[in-house]
């Protein structure tokens, strides 16, 4: 993927020291403004990939950011990244316009991979009825998988799982991600149901394979490898 | 179905409002008013006509008496032959009798004597042969000599019917216009106190309301309507205030956890450890700590809107107990529990989808959590709606039953799991959000958990 122009409204120096790295280290771009206001003309300003905002700004608040944003037409992918991370204060981002919401602290690689999934999906990417990546394929209306053309038998949740992965393939895709946009869940249950649900999945897209299918990225998720 | 749809009152019956009774009070009141005010009037004039016809009846008869006493029986009957066809000042026509001892008429212009005894004097209304109403008195002047004297009454009754019909027109023209004040008055207050029970009722429901300002210039309704307003402004405040200060909480605690958290991860990067080491240990509890706030703030917002119909909206339970079942059926196969489930299809209710959601996963992953290996979890959906988890686990000590929902509280049996011993308390904050509640049944084994509409 071509690297990513991004703006980053944050008030927090520090805080904003930290994406930096993160973001700088992964070879993408990152604009950065202390201010909601300023945060506003940059954005009405520039073409930006991906708007990565603050909720508490000392100006405005962020959510007051994204509403302006969007009246004034601009429908650049804003990913909220706030202190405040009840369900309850998500929804309230969602429902102001934003399309992501992570909470502090995070794991730099779960931010990363946010970001990355919000330009993948905002950019318009369709999927036709085959995905094919690496060995995979994934027949979406047959609701089938198959690797390295021997078909894998999934039951319709791992299916959907399955075509999750495949719809972000060669990304990092986190718990976070899994939980919201395939159980449609905006908290983290107390026990492993994602671990185990992968876990299931994983089983049975190895079975027989020499190389693994699925790999465990350490504080961030999971990614489908190519299966060869 | 949310258990407390039924909160916002019906719009009340014209008999129920004090304004319908005011009204219905005023005009019943203008009724018995005028009926009293008629009766008595009629009465009265009834009285003073008897009176001025008993007078005038026996100032005849006096004089007529007069006469037989001093010139005797022939020039009695030549007087009363003249004094026939006299009508007296007032309208009232003369009538007289004289007859013998047994009542025969002897002279005058009745043909039979009335029911009136002549040895008593007695003198009364009476009903003449002809059909005439008369007052009449009469006088035993011989023993075989009685006369009667009466007079027609016939004009006084056309006036007295006059003043009745005067007075009836006039009393109801009363009465409707009483009717008429009390009934735009009532209207008119029924609206401007309509329009504060709607603002008072909107608040309690959560939902945005204003108080109609002021026209009247400060009567008592609008004095209410201005407490009510000083009562909403003082609740949004505080409601303002309070998530001013939990946001607030929330992010003067996470920020510097995040620094800490970056600083841990950063010195991580440069010396990795294994799994379990203390730096990584270090970030669980920075996220056990953002976790611990989270559930404390999500309770105290979910009590803080027990009632509020505000962002409650038809959801599909049954879509979503599937769902969740599905999820959790592999959880429970990897911990080698069977999930039975039994959902009746097409249940729906008044809520926030996330919420139930989140109600619904704390109670199986508790049951996830404490039943041991071979244990079996069941989840049924009912109509009502009837949600109910069960196990046959080690279930909760009856001196736990009621303490398990409150805050920090841990079930205390061996091989104890970690957590903060706030999901029950959230569940129930939730389904209390939600008109519902979560109580435990009386199962002989394991524990049930029952969510059901409030009673």
């Amino acid at each position: 993927m071509s690297e990513l122009n991004i703006l980053y409204v944050e008030d927090d120096p520090r805080a904003a020291e930290a994406v930096r790295t993160l973001v700088a280290a992964d070879g993408e771009r990152l604009a950065w403004e202390q201010t909601g206001t300023s945060g506003l003309q940059r954005a009405g300003a520039e073409a930006f990939d991906v708007i990565i905002l603050d909720r508490m700004l000392p100006d405005i608040d962020g959510l007051t950011v994204v509403s302006r944003l969007r009246a004034a037409g601009v429908d650049t992918p804003v990913l909220m990244l706030s202190a405040l991370g009840r369900s309850e204060n998500r929804i309230e981002g969602l429902q102001a316009g934003v399309d992501d919401y992570l909470a502090k602290p995070y794991e730099p690689q779960e931010l990363l991979a946010r970001v990355k999934a919000l330009h993948r999906r905002s950019s318009g990417k369709v999927h036709g009825a085959v995905i094919i990546y690496g060995a995979f394929e994934c027949h979406v209306k047959a609701r089938t998988g198959f690797r390295s053309g021997r078909h894998i038998a999934l039951s319709p949740r791992e299916f959907a799982l399955f075509r999750y992965f495949m719809e972000n393939a060669g990304e990092t895709v986190t718990r976070e991600m899994l939980l919201r946009d395939v159980w449609n869940m905006n908290f983290d249950p107390q026990t492993n149901v994602v671990d185990v649900n992968i876990g299931r999945l994983r089983r049975k897209l190895e079975d027989g394979f020499a190389c693994p299918a699925l790999e465990t990225i350490w504080g961030a998720g999971y990614r489908l490898t190519t299966g060869e | 179905m949310m258990a407390r749809s039924s909160r916002r009152s019906p719009p009340r019956s014209r008999s129920r409002s004090i304004f319908g009774q005011l009204t219905a009070a005023s005009i019943v009141i203008a009724i018995i008013a005028v009926a009293v005010l008629f009766a008595v009037t009629t009465i009265t004039i009834q009285r003073q006509t008897r009176a001025s016809l008993s007078a005038t009846v026996a100032t005849d008869l006096a004089g007529l008496i007069d006469i037989y006493a001093t010139a005797g029986r022939a020039e009695l009957l030549r007087r009363v032959n003249d004094r026939q066809e006299v009508v007296s000042l007032e309208g009232r026509r003369s009538r007289y009798l004289i007859a013998d001892g047994s009542g025969r008429p002897l002279s005058g212009d009745i043909r039979r004597w009335p029911p009136l005894n002549a040895a008593l004097s007695e003198e009364g209304f009476v009903t003449l042969a002809d059909g005439t109403d008369v007052y009449a008195q009469s006088a035993k002047l011989a023993p075989d000599l009685q006369l009667l004297v009466a007079r027609q009454y016939d004009r006084d009754q056309a006036s007295l019917l006059v003043i009745s019909a005067v007075f009836l027109g006039v009393g109801a023209a009363i009465v409707g216009a009483v009717a008429l004040v009390a009934l735009i008055t009532s209207r008119h207050l029924a609206r401007r106190m309509d329009a504060v029970n709607v603002a008072l009722g909107a608040a309690a429901d959560g939902r945005a309301s204003s108080f109609p300002a002021r026209l009247r210039g400060g009567d008592e309704i609008d004095e209410m309507a201005g407490h009510g307003a000083r009562l909403l402004a003082r609740q949004a405040q505080l409601v303002k205030a309070y998530k001013q200060v939990s946001e607030h909480v929330a992010h003067e605690i996470r920020t510097p956890l995040m620094h800490l958290d970056n600083r841990l991860g950063a010195a991580m990067q440069g010396r990795p450890e294994p799994p379990g080491g203390p730096i990584g240990q270090s970030r669980e509890d920075i996220r056990g700590i953002t976790t611990l706030l989270d559930s404390l703030l999500d309770i105290a917002s979910a009590e803080s809107r027990r009632g509020e119909l505000a962002g409650l909206a038809e959801i599909d339970l049954s879509g979503i107990v599937a769902s969740l079942a599905d999820l959790y059926e592999d959880s429970a196969e990897d911990a080698d529990l069977l999930l039975e489930t039994n959902i009746t299809p097409g249940v729906t209710m008044l809520g926030e989808r996330m919420q139930i959601t989140r109600l619904l996963s704390n109670l199986l992953d508790n049951a996830i959590k404490y039943v041991p290996e071979g244990g079996h979890i069941g989840l049924t959906l009912e109509p009502g709606p009837r949600i109910v988890i069960e196990d046959n686990g080690p279930g909760i000590a009856q001196d736990q039953r009621e303490r398990i929902f409150e805050r920090f509280a841990r079930a205390t049996a061996p091989g104890e799991k970690h957590g903060h011993g706030l999901g029950l308390a959230l569940s129930r904050a939730i389904a209390e959000r939600h008109g519902l509640i979560l109580r435990l049944g009386d199962v002989p084994r394991g524990a049930q958990f029952i969510l059901e509409p409030a009673p």
